[in-house]
This record gives structure tokens, sequence and C-alpha cells, in this order.
């Protein structure tokens, strides 16, 4: 880890002020740290300047409305929303997804907003290599060890999206309010977080002189059933081989809304929406569930060490529609 | 006292080695199983409890001397590599920068293990040290690593060791025209005739088995803290073999072995991959010898991950034959196993295919293959963890090839005496009694009930199997072993030994068997180790032979301080030595039970004066073989949806003879047992083949298990005394829990599914690739 200047700010936009100084050297925001400290002990990030959100106690904690909606400050860590009994009933999907992310120790410091912005996992990156997405021209992964990459291609990257999280909140319709130099935005987590180009080699849309402010799940979400379920390699403390994250609104038996996000499967979470649409207007069954499974692996293009994971998230989805509906699979 | 030199075989890790040792004295009676204990066979906390989990415990990462620097490795960043150039003059003037090794400026820094530069001009694996800073701060070390200029010129190099093996292969060292380990390989033993065997038999089965590397990941890394004074070189070790890591440093240095001193108070794990000082340790020396102060050099994760040693893969390829009615007829094994760039022998892989089952025709082939990857290094129970999985998986297909039950099997092939040495008798061998207790405690018998295969149904996505398999080791130790008793001058006790405790509760136990024979309380016994400059030489802490080695030394020095101490008391209270007997530290007239007084009444008027007794292991039995046995039944559930396998139980049936203290052994066997269920079903070192590179030399791509991966662990232990082995009745404990594990896990799983495993480990990928399409 190289040296660094440590400042702390009391809000968005002062850390927007900070961002945008005229000095050398790059600046990073850090919240929890849980992703930038381990990325600049390996070298892989070297600010000059850490901007530090965390004083800025207005972004954090759940603020919720009547109706339903809900807005969770970007500072909320991980552990704050999963001790909270109101939501674990609400909105089990995203309790779910946090129980099944990293470790305790790292959730009472990892915060919703820095999970949306983490950085890949893949271990040729993190080895140090110069890939294409450390800014080189190849990605050893492609022809590499990719037991663990992407098996939807997305680009000149095959790393997997490494967050429980947002499977969950896209599943949500959840947005987020970004504030900027002129002002708020509110965009779809599913829009902010994209595979990386060749300009921006990062896993989501974020400007450099952006901050993430809350989250925003609608009132709608509220009431729908979901469930978020996850394979790994050992019970704990894993990124997903493959995740799923369920969302239906049934009127009796019948699907009147419907939403299949899955996790570590692609450069980001992968709305598998022509299975979404199977299952619009029908009754679940065995056989639907099935069918709209193999539909959510349609364009799959699997690497030399990872076709399992075709089966493994198509069983995944399979599963929770199923569970989602209140049909033991 | 007269002294006597006797020759005496030690086992170590398959090992026979022949050892001349200076006795004195003589040993008392061994500990039958009737032996009226009272210390020993308790559940004893550990005595050093509190300052391990209050973090007052010392271990050479921690320890910190007045100016002391810190050392950090530049390593190869190529699988193999000449060293060019190295123009280390950016780095040399930045802050703090104190010495800079390379191969250029410090040729004479030798590993004197192998005889060979660790610093040298040919890199052989992803991983090995170029050179190494030392500054004031450890980071003011790892900025410098950057700034040194290296060139390196590529060589071509190989990690496959199938691919190692061909006779156009690539060298793994330019200067070796062979990637076979060393001369003495291949090493083949044979008796009886294989081919007839296979040919005379009524049902064959033919295996090929391949086992992961697997790194040892013990919590604390290897390395040292390094300081010389001028006259004497202090050096806290990360080690498990005090007296080898001094041997080492004085080798390397040009010292006398009386001018190194080695601590090592606690140790973060070793598992089998600490036997001496290490490359870290031998550079904090050299370094410090040449700056005069203090260097600490302690590898960082992932530097222990690439170049701290580990278990080696091995691809093993069984041919089993056997006789209609299940008597085994020949057994065939031709194992490879994957050493890395400096690996020169190969681990006792093919053990258990000589001794585990009664055999006549028994044929083996060791194939030790270097490659370019980081060396081997012992890990508990080398060779026969991934020999036993191997072997027990075939000899399940056997079983089933004869339509047997694979239970049933073992117990018709079991082997009564030692085959290895001519049917010499096991001192002991309960392992038919191991696998009636564990069938029974597993419930062998309903094993194929359907309700319990299939929890959900035939139709549902999980499997349920049940599957078990043997244990043979060692684990008697063995002499040289020396401890020194001291009652000091309030009437507590010190027992001085060079031993180590790795973690294993080593001071816990020999603090039990001193006050057992000191008749004193056990929280008036101090248990001194792990210092050279004690000068009472204790062998490494491996090979299962702490116990069955340090603790007979301990008894008898004890013993012999109790005589001296009543002699004393006799002297005070005018009454014959055989009149008085000790009790919880009091001293007491035999008949009328008078109370004399607490010992320290007596030893206080010595004015200051202790007195101390030697103790020292003696030699072996050469009539009998001593052996633990043991057998592990484990049940699992796969879910053949998504290719998880879980654990659901663990039974473990071990004879190791007297235990000393349950509540250690059972830690013994819970670690064993975990790092064995990590072995069956995650841990693995993957290697990118193009780029001769370790992936996961972390903890984040290396999984082992975490708390909610372990199942219900049922231990047993059936053994009682062995009074062959040692005066206390004890074998080892260390290793033995860890060797049947992922045998048994393996046999379930295949069980489970109904279908063959060929590798470890069985991560979902490959239980998925192996179910195939649904």
């Amino acid at each position: 880890m190289r040296a660094f200047e440590h400042i702390s700010t009391a809000s968005a936009e002062e850390a927007i002020e900070r961002l945008t100084e005229n000095e050398s050297g790059e600046a990073r925001l850090i919240a929890g740290g849980t992703d930038l400290l381990t990325l600049m002990k390996a070298d892989l990030a070297a600010p000059a300047r850490l901007i530090d959100l965390k004083p800025a106690s207005h972004l954090r904690g759940v603020k919720g409305h009547p109706g339903g909606s809900l807005q969770l400050g970007a500072l909320t860590t991980l552990a704050e929303i999963e001790r909270d009994a109101t939501l674990a009933s609400m909105y089990p999907i995203l309790i779910q997804a946090i129980r099944d992310a990293a470790t305790p120790q790292l959730r009472a410091m990892a915060t919703m907003g820095g999970n949306l912005l983490q950085q890949y996992r893949c271990w040729y990156y993190r080895d140090g290599l110069r890939c294409w997405l450390a800014g080189g021209d190849e990605c050893f992964a492609r022809t590499g060890q990719n037991q663990y990459h992407a098996i939807f291609q997305q680009g000149p990257c095959v790393a997997a999206h490494p967050s429980d999280l947002a499977p969950a909140l896209i599943a949500l319709d959840a947005t987020t309010t970004i504030q900027g130099q002129t002002g708020e935005r509110e965009t779809l987590v599913e829009d902010l977080l994209a595979a990386p180009a060749e300009s921006r080699r990062v896993p989501h849309i974020l400007g450099q002189h952006e901050v993430i402010t809350r989250i925003n799940i609608p009132a709608s979400s509220a009431t729908a059933r979901g469930i978020y379920l996850k394979a790994m390699d050992r019970q704990a403390w894993s990124f997903a081989l493959a995740s799923v994250a369920a969302r239906l609104t049934l009127e009796g038996n019948v699907v009147r809304a419907a939403r299949l996000v899955l996790g570590g499967v692609a450069n980001t979470p992968w709305r598998a929406h022509e299975a979404e649409a199977a299952l619009m207007g029908q009754a679940i069954t065995s056989e639907l569930a099935t069918q709209a499974a193999t539909l959510a692996m349609q364009g799959a293009a699997s690497l030399a060490f990872n076709g399992y994971k075709v089966r493994l998230a198509r069983e995944l989805t399979r599963r929770a529609i199923l569970l989602t509906a209140g049909v033991e699979p | 006292m007269p002294v006597r030199i006797a020759t005496t075989h030690l086992e170590f890790e398959g090992q026979v080695y022949e050892q001349r040792v200076v006795l004195e004295g003589d040993e008392p009676p061994v500990w039958g199983p009737d032996a009226e204990l009272s210390v020993v066979g308790t559940a004893a906390p550990r005595v050093d409890g509190r300052e391990r989990v209050s973090g007052a415990a010392v271990y050479s990462h921690d320890v910190r001397l007045p100016g002391q620097l810190f050392a950090v490795g530049l390593r190869s960043p190529h699988a193999h590599a000449r060293v060019v150039s190295v123009d280390v003059s950016r780095a040399e003037t930045m802050p703090g920068i104190r010495l800079i090794l390379t191969r250029f400026s410090d040729p004479n820094l030798i590993d004197p293990a192998r005889k060979r530069a660790i610093l040298g001009e040919e890199l052989l694996f992803h991983g090995m040290e170029a050179a190494v800073v030392v500054a004031g701060t450890r980071e003011q070390a790892h900025d410098a690593l950057s700034a040194i200029d290296v060139t390196y010129e590529p060589l071509p190099f190989v990690v496959d060791p199938a691919v190692a093996l061909r006779p156009d292969a690539t060298h793994v060292e330019t200067a070796r025209t062979s990637n076979i380990a060393s001369e003495d390989y291949p090493r083949t033993y044979e008796r009886g005739d294989v081919e007839a065997g296979l040919r005379d038999a009524g049902a064959m089965v033919e295996v090929r088995f391949e086992t992961p590397a697997a790194l040892h990941n013990s919590m604390e890394t290897h390395g040292a803290v390094a300081s010389w004074d001028g006259r004497t070189m202090t050096v806290y070790s990360s080690t498990q073999d005090i007296y080898g890591a001094r041997g080492q440093i004085a080798s390397a240095l040009g010292l006398q072995q009386n001018q190194v001193r080695v601590i090592k108070q606690y140790v973060g794990g070793g598992f089998g991959s600490k036997f001496g000082a290490h490359h870290a340790g031998l550079i904090a020396a050299y370094a410090s010898k040449q700056l005069g102060r203090p260097v600490h050099y302690l590898l960082s994760r992932e530097e222990e991950n690439l170049a701290a040693g580990h278990r080696p893969a091995s691809i093993q390829t069984y041919r089993l034959g056997a006789t209609s009615d299940g008597a085994l007829t020949a057994l065939d094994l031709r194992a490879i196993s994957n050493t890395g760039a400096l690996g020169s022998w190969m681990s006792a892989v093919s053990l258990a295919a000589k001794e585990l089952y009664l055999c006549p025709n028994v044929r083996t082939i060791d194939l030790p293959v270097r490659t370019n990857l980081g060396t081997q290094s012992a890990f508990r129970a080398p060779g026969v963890v991934e020999a036993t999985a191997a072997l027990e998986v075939a000899v399940d297909e056997l079983a089933q090839a004869l339509g047997m039950d694979p239970l049933e099997f073992r117990v018709k092939n079991h082997a009564p005496n030692n085959q290895l040495m001519d049917g010499r008798p096991y001192s002991t061998k309960t392992l038919l009694q191991a696998y009636a207790t564990g069938a029974e405690r597993i419930g062998w018998a309903t094993r194929d009930d359907e309700a319990r295969r299939f929890p959900r149904g035939r139709d549902g996505y999980l499997r349920r199997g049940v599957g078990m398999a043997s244990q043979i080791w060692g684990g008697d130790g063995g002499p040289p072993a020396q401890a020194i008793a001291k009652l000091l001058p309030d009437g507590t006790a010190v027992i001085l030994t060079g031993t180590q405790d790795i973690g294993t509760g080593t001071r816990t136990v020999l603090a039990q068997i001193a006050a057992e024979e000191l008749h004193i309380p056990l929280a008036h016994v101090r248990v001194e180790l792990g210092d050279t400059e004690y000068g009472v030489f204790s062998p490494a802490s491996g090979g299962s032979m702490t116990l069955a080695s340090v603790g007979p030394a301990v008894r008898m020095a004890a013993v012999r301080l109790r005589g001296e101490l009543l002699e004393i008391v006799s002297h005070f209270t005018e009454a014959p030595v055989d009149a008085l007997e000790v009790r919880e530290g009091r001293v007491y007239a035999r008949e009328t039970g008078r109370d004399f007084g607490a010992i320290g009444e007596f030893l206080g008027q010595l004015d200051g004066h202790e007195i101390s007794a030697k103790g020292m292991r003696g030699p072996n039995a050469e009539d009998v073989t001593n052996r633990t046995f043991g057998a592990q039944f484990a049940e699992v559930e796969v879910d053949i949806g998504t290719g998880q396998v879980r654990a659901r139980k663990i039974v473990a049936v071990h004879d190791c003879g007297r235990v000393v203290n349950p509540l250690t052994l059972s830690s013994q066997m819970e670690g064993g047992i975990i790092q064995g269920l990590g072995f069956a079903l995650m841990e693995r070192r993957i290697v990118d083949e193009r780029l001769g590179r370790v992936m996961n030399a972390n903890l984040e791509g290396y999984k082992i298990p975490t708390i909610r991966d372990i199942p219900e662990i049922d231990v047993v232990m059936i053994g009682e005394a062995n009074t062959r082995a040692n005066t206390l009745g004890s074998l080892g404990a260390g290793e033995p829990p860890i060797i049947p594990t992922a045998g048994a896990i393996a046999n379930a799983v295949a069980h489970a599914l109904g279908k063959p495993v060929r590798r470890l480990p069985m991560t979902p990928d490959y239980i998925l690739d192996l179910l195939g399409e649904p």
C-alpha cells in the first residue's frame, strides 16, 4: 500500500468538492473500505487522497414511507440492514442476499453504496497482471482458469459480477440517487451496473465526480414474494458460483409480474427477460419453472472450465421460481 | 551416573531411521492399563489457554526488538527464468532502505538443506526469491520492491507432472537432464507376483485417481526474527523443530551450533511444513549478521502459499484383484507425485498399499516428478492422506465388483501382522473393533435404506450416502528426547524440555505427566519448552511423535526427582524414605497419615538451592511394530442439481493407546478431520498452465472449511495403554485423524451417487460433470 492523504468529509457535496479539487494524483472515495483497501494493498489502486465519506452520518440509515417504499442511505452497512426485523419480513430477498454475503466482520464494515461499486474478483486482475481490465489488451481468464467466470459474454472481460446485493436490488426494481456537481439524478441499479467498456474499465457507470447517496426501493416491491438462492463451493465466505434473485407478483397462482436476476454469471447481474416473459399470466407449475429456467440460460456461452455454471444457474432459477410460488422444488 | 549408547530404530513420516542415543539411568515401569492415575487421563484445560486467547502469547510475528528492521522478498513473476541483471540503484536510495540482497551481492547466502544459493541465477517457479529488501519499516521495504529493476530471461517451463515425465519434456532446471526427483527413483517395491495375482483374480478393478496440491495455511506463516549481538545469533523462528532450525542457521552462517539460540514459545501451526529455519529464517539471520541489527522476516500469506510448501498433487493408478470370495490376490500401484521445483523425495504414497490389507502380491512404483512450481513439504501424514483416499476408493469398487459389502471385504482382508517386516507382530491392533464400533454408530446396516438414501424421494434432488475408510500410521516416536524436572523453593515444579507446542497441547500433557509423578497439583507445574538455550534436546514436533518421545522423558525425570525429594524430606523428618508419601504437594507418613507439611516447607530450608533430575526416552522395542489404527465413517448429502456436497456426520474411531488428556485429544481429532474434509471437498491449489502461475495463493481463492461446513463429529477412542510402546502406553494422535477422512467422504459420495469418484476435491463443478446431463 502506498502512502496517501486521508480527508474526512461531512456530506456528499463536500466530498464532490474535494474530488474535483485540482490536486495532483488520483482521489478516491472511501466508505467501508472493504474493497478499496484490498485493491490498495495489492497496488491495484494507489490514490493520493482518500475522501472519507463515513462522517456523513445523514447518508446512513433506513427510512420507510407509508405504503412501503424505502430509502436506504448509501453508508448504511450491510449488517445494519441485516438486523432490521421489519425489512426482513417485507424484503426477504434483500435480507437473504445480505446474509449469504461475505462474513459478519465484512458486513459490519461494508456499505450498501460501496457494495454496488465493488471491483471484480477475477484472480488474474487481482494478481496484478496487466489484463484488459487493468488497462492491457488481453483477458487471461478467457483462455485460462475461468471456473469462476462469466457464462454470458458482454465484452472483452469475462469477470463475473461479485455482488449478492445487486441482483436482489435489481429484482426489487431499486434505484440509486446519485449526487453530482450539478445536482441529483436517479438511476435504476440495473442501469448503474454495466459491463466495462474500452474507455471505462469498471463495472459501473458512476462518474468520477459523483456519489451514490441512497438506494430507493419502490412500494410496489414490498408486496411481492421473493427469494435469493446462492451456490458456493463452501457454506460461507465465498462469492457466488451462481445465484438468483426471484420476485413474483401473484394473483392466486397466476403470475402478474416477475423478476429473475442472476448473479455470478456475467459482467453485470443478469436479468433473464425471456424467462420473466414466459412466466407472465401463467400459473406456476413444475413444467413452467423448468421451461423458464431453460429460457434463462439462452445465449449462455460458457468457457473451458465453467460449463457447470449453466446447469447450476438453471437449477437455481427453477428452484427459485417454485419456492417463490410456494411450491416445493 | 554411568551413560551408555544404544542403537534404536525410529520411524518418521513413513521412513525408518537408525539412531544412536546416549542413555542414562533406567526408565520407570510402564503405566499398564490398570495403572491408577489421577491427573493423566483427565480433561485438563490447556495450561496456556489464557495466553493464547487473550493475545498475551508472543508468536514470531509479534516479536519487536530495539532497532528491529523488516525484510520483504521480491519474488519471481515467472515460472522459470534466468536473472540476467539486478539494478538496485533506484531502490537503495529510497527512505529507510538498509540492505538489498541479490544473487550478485549475496552468492553465499546458502540453503544448507539443499546446498544451494537461496538467491540463485535460475528462478524455478512463480514465487521463488529473486531479491530481498531490508528497511526500517515493512512499508518502506515493500515500496522499494517495485524500484528494483530485474532483467529476467524467461525460460520454457512445465507445471503438469504428466507432461514433465515425457522424454522430450522441458527441463525444470537447466542443469538437470531429468525431471524425476532424484536418481533414487523410480523406486519399486515388490512382494510375490502381482501379474500372477491379477491373472488368478476372480474380479479386478483399475482406478486412476487424482489428488490436488493442498496448502497448509498455518495461521502463522514461515519466517523469523533474528538478532546478532556479535557472539550469539538469537532467532525467534516459526518452526516445529528448534534444533533443526539451529543446525541449519549455524551451517548457513558458518557458526557453531552453540552460537545459535532458537526460541519458539508459541507456534501458530506447522502441520509438517516447518521442520527447520526455512528460507525466510535463514535470510533474517544472514541480514542480521550483516547489519548487526534485529531483522524481522515473516512471509505474507501470498509468499507463504507460493513458496512455503504444500502436500504434493498425486496421480495414483491402482490395479486390484481378488478371488471371487473376496480375498485380495494382487495390489498394483503406480504413483506419481508432483514434488515441485526442488522436491527430491517422495512421501509415503505407497505405504497404505503395502501394509493396510493382507495381500501376497504387491507392487508399488514411486515416481516423484519435479515441475516449475513451489517445492513440496511434509504435510500431516505426508503421502498417506492422498494414498488412503485413492486406495480406499479402489477397495470399495473392488468390493462392489464382487457384490460384497465394502466393510465385510475389509474385515476379510484384515492384515494380522506387519507384512513389510516379515510378519512381525503389531503390539496391538484394534482395527476390527474400530470397524464394528464405527459401523454401529453411523448406522452402516441401514445405509442402503430407500428413505435414508433419498430424503426427498427418488425424484428429489438430494442423495445421501455412507462410506468409510481405514487408517494406518506410526506414532510411536523414540529417543533421543530429554527432560529436566526441577523443584523450586516454594514447592512448585518446572519441567524443561527442548520440544515445541505446535498448538497440540504439549505444554498441558507434559505438565499432567509431571504432576502425576511428583504428586503435586497440576497448577504447581510449569513447562518450559521451545528454547535451545535450556540444553535439553527434544526431537521435531512432527510425525505424531512428541508425546510418545518427550512424555516418557518427563515421566522419568519426575520419578527421579520425587525420589530426591523424599530423601530430603527423610533427612529433615528422620522418617525412612519408604515410610513417606507425597499427595497433592504435601508429605504424609504412609502408615499413620501424619501430615509433615507442604513440600515447599522442606525445599525452602535449602537456602534457595533447587533440586533437579534428568529423564530420557529409552529405546523402542525391536520385536514388535507399534502402529496407530482407526477407521472413519462419513454420511454425506449431495445436491444433484447444484453439485454441492455436505458432510452430515463423521464417526472417527481410533486407537492411539493411553489418552493423556481427552480434551486436547478431541481437539486433535476434530482438527484432523476438518483438514481432511477440506481436502475432500474444497481445497485445491489452482495453476494456470499457460502462464505457470498459481492463481489462488490466498485465502479467498484457496478454500478451507468454515464453521458452517463442519458436520457433527463423533470421536471414539478404543485403545488402552500400549505396554510395548513406551512407559506412558501412549502413541501419537497428531496425524491419524486426517488420514481416512477424505477416503470415507469420497466413498460416501460414490455411494450417494452410484458413480465412481476419480478425483479430489469433490467441488460442485466436478460433481456436476460427473453426473452429466440429466
